[in-house]
């Protein structure tokens, strides 16, 4: 660990050395640029004459457009704030054309007031989104990142943002999250081990006698087996006693666990992406249509594993998200009412003056990460971005919320506090399909793009 | 505030909350008084969900917004802040399941700490319908809501037996001290400013009500 650290720092060093210090005037014209980019976009937006499907192809013209940058980019700072588990592998495993990037990044760090012009020379010709070209040079790209010995974590996570291919997903995702281990040869083994434990932690947190726990811990298992049956009750696949037995062992052990939040209802929700996920490695055909009685009750358990190792590696980047008063959730609310305001403040004085309170709306958005608010089939295509966005999820969730509710901009502002709290509680996403979704998220990035990067325009 | 014009028209606006452990039903006794709709495959609620309906009082159209509370203990500090400026709560347990009646006096004291002492309260025993699991005895029940002096009701969500009544009453009750109140200041009732608290006046007034009648069923 201590060398790789070095070895990144001596990166940033060179790093900087390659760019030199960019002058103000520059940056402020770089300011004016986003400023226009941004009004432009709000008006396309607005007008809503623009389908989704062109503002991804503007996604895809970088060289005119300084705010388009790779979703690599805006994962930068807490990437690299967050240590750990990546730092491990930057240094050694990224030895081609990426490394400039990498370095790139730590310069970002290092210099945040650089950062923006740094990126945008450097990443404008490359976009997330020429990989989407054709799904067959994408599965293509993927195979090839998910051959090689050691999977570089940076490159995957890359092409993960813009969605991974369904079958990918369980191998992708325990990257992703860092349950599974980049390096090929110690996969197996490291897999082996995990699930070898969640079944120990299992025998002995759950399968033990009521006698045997504490007042505390039979209400958190009463409050458990009172949600599990009422998780994603219109996919009818949950309604399967195995499976809500499988849940329940989850999220016990899960809660026992990690005694400083316990179990807070709406993490059955975040579960089931996981659930489906893994559960489709065995399984085909449309969801509604499985069934686990086939499955040897080796694979379920081992399939509980990884779902309880992905649910606690998701929620060790939020954990203040579910701990008393939640005070995660109430600052990334807060600043999900700041940012709407930068980007439509029409909407935003209709919706103070109307007396509407974010919390009243987005606390559920926050606590199950939008899985109440879209169809179920959508759900883990918008995984594969949450995932891919890693340590930064939290601040990007913030993008993605302010975003999908601007979709509405126009009808939030007809209707009043009542009418609004009633109109975002059952949203009509019933019909969404994925270009909505890639809507909400091309949107999400851009304005990431834009306002992360630039403090100024949040202090404006 | 009041710078829109709403759609419909209503001469009181009453905030009231629906407060109870975790999957007594307190969402589809909403969904029930508000829309007749009942749903045996509902999520749990997250934070607060909100519904209105307007009912008649004395030829006056009460409108009722209803805050519907996540029951898990540990959203109360994100749900007590909607009990602010709440003149009526309907306190709900699960009658197969004794230890949501347990709970009833915790959550007494939630709502007590919380808003006007003049709340007027009903205690509302659902899954009535489930009578071959019952776990709580309607003189429990009724003994309880005496000593603690709130009304008392047993429902069900599922077959609609007395959803209706549970809320008219409250919504009844509430106007009977409101009207009494505002002729006593000599206000005008219908000048009473959308979505602001209404304060349902001293204590005397509403112990007087809940003396004159007591509608557990």
């Amino acid at each position: 660990m201590k060398n790789s650290t070095t070895t990144n720092i001596n990166h940033h060093k060179e790093e900087q050395q390659h760019h030199p210090k960019n002058d103000p005037s520059t940056v402020s014209s770089i300011d004016s640029r986003f400023n226009q980019t941004l009004k432009n976009v709000q008006g396309l937006l607005k007008g809503r004459s623009i389908p989704g499907k062109v503002l991804l192809t503007r996604r895809a013209e970088p060289p005119d457009d300084p705010s388009i940058q790779s979703p690599t980019f805006g994962r930068s700072f807490s990437e690299n704030d967050a240590g750990g588990r990546d730092h491990m592998h930057k240094s050694t495993e990224e030895k081609d054309q990426s490394t400039s990037k990498r370095n790139n990044e730590g310069a970002n760090m290092l210099n945040p007031s650089t950062s923006n012009i740094d990126n945008t020379s450097k990443e404008t010709h490359k976009s997330p989104m020429t990989a989407r070209a054709t799904d067959s040079t994408r599965v293509t790209k993927f195979t090839k990142e998910l051959s090689v010995p050691t999977v570089r974590l940076e490159r995957l996570r890359e092409l993960g943002w813009s969605g991974v291919p369904p079958y990918m997903r369980p191998i992708v995702w325990r990257l992703l999250l860092g349950y599974a281990p980049p390096n090929s040869d110690r996969r197996e083994g490291v897999l082996r081990r995990k699930r070898l434990e969640y079944l120990d932690c299992v025998a002995q947190f759950y399968d033990i006698p009521d006698t045997e726990r504490s007042d505390d811990e039979i209400n958190m298992l009463r409050q458990i087996a009172v949600d599990c049956p009422r998780t994603v009750p219109d996919v009818t696949f949950f309604q399967q006693e195995q499976v809500q037995k499988s849940l329940e062992r989850i999220l016990y052990t899960w809660a026992i666990r990690h005694p400083a939040s316990g179990y807070v209802q709406g993490i059955n929700d975040l579960v089931t992406p996981f659930l489906v996920v893994f559960l489709s490695e065995y399984l085909e055909g449309d969801v509604d249509n499985w069934s686990v009685s086939n499955l040897s009750p080796e694979k379920i358990s081992d399939i509980e594993a990884d779902c309880y190792w992905c649910l606690s590696k998701l929620l060790d980047g939020m954990q203040d998200h579910y701990t008393f008063a939640q005070p995660g959730i109430q600052r990334l609310v807060f600043k999900l009412k700041e940012l709407v305001r930068r980007i439509d403040e029409p909407v935003s004085r209709h919706i103070e003056e109307q007396g509407l309170e974010f919390l009243q709306f987005a606390f559920r958005w926050f606590n199950c990460l939008l899985i109440r608010e879209i169809p179920f089939h959508l759900v883990t295509r918008l995984w594969d971005t949450y995932l891919a966005e890693g340590d930064a999820l939290p601040d990007f969730l913030v993008y993605i919320f302010a975003s999908f509710l601007l979709t509405w901009s126009e009808k939030l502002q007809k209707l009043d506090f009542q009418e609004m709290v009633m109109f975002l509680q059952h949203l009509p996403t019933q019909n969404w399909t994925h270009q909505e979704l890639e809507m909400v998220l091309s949107r999400a990035y851009m304005w990431h793009s834009m306002f992360n990067s630039s403090p100024s325009h949040l202090a404006s | 505030m009041g710078a829109y014009k709403a759609d419909d028209d209503y001469d009181y606006l009453f905030k009231v909350v629906l407060i109870g452990d975790s999957g007594v039903g307190k969402s589809n006794l909403l969904s029930r008084f508000t829309r007749n709709e009942f749903s045996l495959e509902s999520k749990s609620t997250i934070g607060v969900e909100f519904a209105t309906r307007s009912i008649r009082c004395d030829e006056k159209v009460v409108k009722a917004q209803i805050w519907d509370t996540a029951g898990q203990e540990r959203y109360r500090a994100i749900t007590s802040a909607y009990y602010r400026g709440a003149v009526g709560a309907l306190l709900v347990y699960d009658v197969t399941r004794h230890v949501t009646f347990e709970n009833v006096e915790r959550w007494l004291k939630e709502l007590r700490d919380h808003t006007d002492a003049n709340i007027v309260i009903m205690l509302v025993g659902n899954k009535a319908d489930l009578r071959h699991l019952r776990a709580v005895s309607t003189e429990d029940a009724t003994g309880f809501a005496e000593r603690e002096n709130t009304f008392f009701i047993e429902t069900s969500a599922l077959e609609a037996t007395n959803v209706e009544k549970a809320f008219t009453e409250v919504l009844t009750q509430i106007y009977h001290v409101v009207s009494k109140k505002a002729l006593e200041i000599g206000d005008d009732p219908a000048a009473l400013p959308k979505g602001q608290t209404i304060n349902v006046g001293s204590k005397d007034d509403v112990s007087a009500v809940k003396k004159a009648g007591c509608c557990s069923a």
